[in-house]
């Protein structure tokens, strides 16, 4: 396969940054995406240039670490999926990829295609825990959790923390990110004593990071490789108003 | 050096108990006082860092990643085994313990391996009160499944990401202890080395994977939770960035490394497609539970898998195990699969996989139970393949996995190197030649939450005598020195071949000659040849940018040059085990039908290798079986 | 969180003109009716709005509700384009989202245009009394039905009124349902129930608004 990278480069985060081409002439339809910017990298070193600098570690759509902006959309062509798992039988040959960093102020970029996601690790220090310390738990099984409530936790629990849903949205919300945790965590037992300032906390510090407004358009849910539901955002403003009142 | 491990005194079930008993503690005032450097932050770092933290010590904590979440736990998908005994089924915390000690061939420590078993059951108490969303029966009640090598059903698990939730898990308490400002987290820093101060760990060397910048990180203790070193194999199932740089480096100082040749080979993984291929995905062990291993009986069966009538499939898993059947453990499977693909019944277009077959339970529990169990590995094949697995067999193949081996640990997990301890993967304890599924989240939370957090304060509690060394202290400006000039060494070679060149090199090298089977002179081919890959990676490797820089390419050559060298320790150990036991094959010890064949009387040993400027030594921590007796290993 | 109570604004008083649509709209299927019978009911329709004080408090809090909702979307808007300072080169969100909800803003603008020429039409002159003066019908009522007659004989005045319904049909339904989410309704099938209601509400509130200058044009 040929193709022809169109791929944005900066070299740090003060610095203007700009797109560079790059064509590719030996790609196969095997390769994931992710590798064929491996092979891009091997060709640039043995040309005696710096390589791209991108993320990934898992490579199995799990880690959250990977993520990019592929031709107009995080992940690439596919909904629910991540970048990791993205094959280059999905372009045509001969094809034109244009490759954009993650873009939000609390985003900040750090080096070609790499950005700060720390925003969201503070969202999770913020309360998306359950204050129990190692060695104070009660039998398992002394708390019977049906099947229903447990099953619409782990919905929840399943997002991967790679920041799509903040790079797609229009106005860079992680109401999705946020809502997914704070409805993991509300909507079990264990997480019912601090349910209220976990809300107000987490949502709190969102804000405080940048984030913009959820405008529902939807387009974090098609995109969020686990397919986290936007009515997540919906049950977690229900949430808030709740610890608004009782709180 | 004599090895010693430290067992406690008593009998198997009292030893822990006894140890705690015995063992020093530090009152809470002290503790503020006292500061833990851990390195790594998945389920073992994570969890030793959260859990120190509650207990008043002050914590540094390191990851490469950009985020404590992605830590490598975060992939294990199956589940994680506890002796809950909820399935009525007669497992108990003995019968755990005997599994895995078989599992692992009878060459792991009876004490170590019972605790594991006996500290099961509290961990998943702890996990299900930190939120994790365990799967559930309508009644309420957690549900179990079964997992290879085992006859019971003790495994717990969520939906196919148990990994992923037990780390966030972790996470999320770790997060709870830096917003208590108990715990300091470093992201996207590497630990480049180790310092050792009079015969003790005092601290860390670190590279801020952003800047380049070199950093000093002093304390009363370090504790490595660094995980496996499978990416020595270049493709396996482990993520990119995992490396075996940390242990290596400790190793260097002082630690020995305990059995670096058992590593295992996962049955259940998806076939390599291309030579650029990075990495192998794993498909969880637990689909074994109902899918059907088999290949063509007709060797080099060009019909694709649903023309081809049952009686001409050969379920060989089932066929020479038939009590265990297609749960036979990860060493069996995969040698299995090997033994047929190489006999030419391999299928897929390079002909090296095997297929694994949902039809038979689909057809009995419907489509809709198979995908409430496994619903998310189909999507996930369907992604990486692009092929539906409830119309068409899954083509799975073995890949590089786990290493059992790691830095030797005595009973309390610290190593060689006084104040140094390894936990989680990163360490040799409990699983001897061959890990069973879903115990390695299990040991690697175990000796996070609960061991570390009981033992070290043994050693601290002298430590709070004697002062802290500065940061200026002349190990610290050697350290630093030497990892300057190593890092330099490696972008002054300005060669003509990357990184990845030598790592595909390398990596196919160890998967001849150190995988699923091994042989003398296959052995030897291979420490002459991976000789060879290191003198040319140092006479001919390219790295561009700078050290002072974010600088991906330099990160992957100087993790590659400790691989290098630890696929030669892998190889040495190998040839020096002149046995087959768990993952560990030599085709010279095998029963005719191929089955492997233990040389105890000489073996039943830990090979803990010291290093001394470029060459090891081996030592031997002989392993006594006071309380079972090991027999032959067999799950026919 | 500020940013649920801007969004909560927005929502609430746009729940609360989507009603008023409806009522408005009731009043327009008036002027489908035959010019006698239009032009009385029309007329006595009108003044009974604007001599009740009970509709004088509505007013008032219609009123609120546009200012409002206006300036809350205005401070959203900003606040979004700063939490996305620079945008994407290539940019492909018709794959993953509605046109209508990736350009709530454009679309707002649209239908605050039409209300001030809206207003400048009707309210500036019957109300505030500006302009050409209304003359009263037979029984001595403001003569509406004349000035809309008279506007609506204008066939420029017909397509504006027409063309910018497509503005709000999109902005309505894309508003009515998100609406409800933002305010914390999230029971999931009654969301999808939302959903088509929405569109339904949509399509009926802008097509019958859209086709009325029509009517009144060829009668």
């Amino acid at each position: 396969m040929k193709i022809t990278f169109k791929i944005w480069r900066q070299e740090g985060p003060n610095d203007k940054g700009g797109f560079q081409s790059y064509e590719v002439n030996d790609l196969t339809e095997d390769m994931s995406f992710l590798e064929a910017l491996d092979h891009l990298n091997e060709i640039l070193v043995l040309k005696n240039k710096k390589v791209v600098a991108f993320e990934y570690d898992c490579r199995e759509g799990i880690c959250g670490q990977c993520g990019v902006f592929i031709n107009g959309r995080a992940h690439g062509p596919h909904d629910n999926m991540t970048t990791c798992q993205l094959h280059m039988r999905s372009f045509e040959d001969g094809a034109t990829i244009t490759v954009e960093p993650w873009r939000a102020r609390s985003f900040p970029i750090i080096k070609d295609l790499i950005v700060n996601r720390s925003a969201f690790d503070r969202i999770i220090e913020n309360g998306a825990f359950i204050s129990a310390k190692t060695g104070t738990a009660p039998e398992a099984n002394a708390i019977l959790i049906s099947k229903t409530v447990s099953d619409r936790a782990m919905d929840a629990a399943a997002c991967i923390g790679c920041g799509a849903c903040v790079a797609t949205c229009k106005n860079s919300s992680a109401a999705l990110f946020t809502s997914a945790k704070i409805n993991h965590l509300n909507g079990l037992p264990q997480g019912a004593p601090e349910a209220h300032q976990r809300v107000l906390d987490m949502t709190a510090q969102m804000e405080k990071e940048g984030f913009g407004h959820c405008s529902f358009t939807g387009a974090c849910e098609v995109e969020c490789p686990e397919g986290i539901s936007i009515v997540n955002i919906a049950e977690m403003n229900a949430r808030f108003i709740k610890a608004k009142i009782f709180g | 050096m004599v090895l010693d491990a430290k067992i406690p005194e008593g009998k198997l079930e009292d030893k822990w108990r006894n140890y705690q008993i015995q063992s020093k503690l530090i009152n809470p005032a002290n503790k503020k006082k006292l500061s833990v450097i851990v390195v790594g932050s998945g389920l073992s770092g994570a969890g030793a860092a959260a859990t120190l933290a509650e207990l008043g010590y002050d914590i540094h904590c390191f990851c490469y990643q950009d985020s404590a979440r992605r830590a490598h736990s975060v992939a294990a998908q199956g589940g994680i085994n506890a002796a809950k005994n909820y399935q009525h089924d007669g497992d108990s915390i003995w019968r755990m313990f005997y599994d895995t000690l078989k599992g692992g061939d009878f060459r792991s420590r009876e004490a170590n391996t019972y605790r594991l078993a006996e500290l099961s059951a509290p961990l998943i108490d702890h996990y299900t009160q930190q939120g994790v969303p365990f799967a559930r029966e309508y009644g309420g009640t957690l549900v179990n499944r079964s997992f290879g090598g085992v006859q019971v059903q003790r495994t717990f698990y969520a939906r196919g990401q148990t990994g992923q939730q037990l780390l966030l898990a972790a996470y999320s308490q770790l997060y709870k202890m830096v917003r208590s400002k108990k715990v300091t987290m470093h992201t996207r820093s590497e630990m480049m080395d180790l310092v050792v101060i009079d015969g003790k760990a005092k601290g860390i060397i670190v590279r801020d994977l952003i800047t380049g910048e070199l950093q000093r990180y002093v304390a009363d203790a370090v504790v490595l939770a660094t995980g496996g070193y499978s990416r020595v194999f270049r493709l396996s199932t482990l993520a990119i960035g995992c490396n075996g740089s940390a242990i290596w480096k400790a190793h260097k100082k002082g630690a020995y490394f305990a059995a670096p040749s058992f590593t295992q080979i996962h049955p259940t993984a998806l076939p390599q497609s291309s030579e650029a291929q990075s990495k192998l995905t794993l498909m969880s062990e637990s689909l074994r539970n109902d899918g059907r291993i088999w290949v063509p009986k007709k060797k080099d069966d060009t019909r694709v898998a649903n023309d081809i009538p049952e009686d001409e499939r050969d379920y060989y898993l089932e066929r020479r195990y038939p009590s265990f059947g297609n749960l036979a453990p990860r060493d069996i499977a995969s040698r299995a699969a090997k033994e047929r693909i190489d006999a030419g019944h391999g299928v897929g277009r390079l002909k090296n996989a095997v297929y694994l077959d949902f039809k038979h339970a689909i057809e009995r529990f419907g489509k809709q139970t198979i995908a409430d169990r496994y619903g998310n590995l189909f999507t996930m094949y369907k992604k990486i393949t692009g092929v539906d697995a409830y119309t068409k067999p899954m083509m799975i193949s073995p890949a590089a996995h786990f290493s059992m081996g790691g830095l030797w640990v005595d009973y309390e997990l610290m190593t060689t190197v006084s104040g140094l301890y390894a936990i989680g993967e990163c360490n040799f304890s409990d699983h001897g030649a061959n890990r069973l599924g879903a115990n390695s989240l299990l040991q690697a939370s175990v000796d996070g939450y609960f061991i570390l957090p009981n033992t070290i304060n043994n050693y601290l509690a002298q430590e709070i005598k004697s002062e802290r060394p500065d940061i200026h202290h002349v190990e610290f400006d050697k350290a630093e020195q030497g990892v300057k000039d190593y890092v330099d060494r490696i972008l002054s070679v300005d060669g003509t071949k990357t990184a990845d060149h030598f790592h595909r090199e390398l990596g196919k090298v160890m998967w001849n000659d150190c995988a699923m089977s091994r042989n003398k002179t296959g052995l030897e081919k291979a420490i002459n040849q991976i000789e060879d890959i290191r003198r040319q990676f140092w006479s001919d490797v390219k790295v561009t940018g700078e050290s002072k820089e974010l600088n991906t390419e330099l990160e992957k050559a100087y993790r590659l040059a400790d691989f290098i060298e630890l696929g030669i320790l892998m190889c040495k150990d190998a040839l020096q085990r002149e046995e087959s036991c768990g993952a560990h094959f030599r085709e010279e010890y095998q029963t005719e039908d191929g089955e492997a064949v233990r040389v105890d009387d000489q073996f039943t040993f830990v090979s803990a290798w010291d290093y001394d400027e470029g060459n090891f030594a081996l030592h031997k921590e002989s392993l006594e079986f006071e309380f079972v007796q090991p027999t032959v290993r067999s799950y026919k | 969180m500020t940013l649920f109570f801007r969004k909560s604004i927005i929502a609430a008083t746009g729940l609360f003109l989507c009603i008023f649509l409806i009522v408005h709209l009731s009043a327009n299927c008036i002027l489908l009716l035959p010019e006698d019978m239009a032009r009385g009911m029309y007329n006595s329709y009108s003044t009974l709005l604007r001599e009740s004080p009970l509709i004088k408090i509505v007013a008032y809090l219609l009123y609120l509700s546009i200012i409002l909702h206006v300036v809350y979307a205005l401070i959203v808007t900003i606040k979004n384009k700063r939490a996305k300072p620079v945008g994407y080169k290539v940019s492909n969100t018709k794959e993953n989202s509605s046109w209508a909800s990736q350009n709530m803003g454009l679309l707002g603008v649209f239908i605050l245009i039409f209300i001030v020429v809206h207003l400048a039409n009707f309210w500036a002159r019957i109300k505030l009394g500006l302009g050409e003066e209304v003359g009263t019908d037979s029984v001595g009522n403001k003569d509406v039905y004349e000035v809309t007659s008279h506007l609506f004989h204008n066939i420029y005045y017909v397509l504006f009124y027409s063309l910018l319904m497509f503005p709000l049909g999109f902005h309505l339904y894309h508003g009515l349902k998100s609406a409800v989410k933002s305010l914390g309704f999230y029971h999931r099938k009654s969301l999808l129930i939302i959903s088509k209601v929405s569109l339904i509400y949509a399509v009926i509130v802008s097509a019958m608004f859209g086709i009325i200058p029509f009517i009144v044009y060829f009668k």
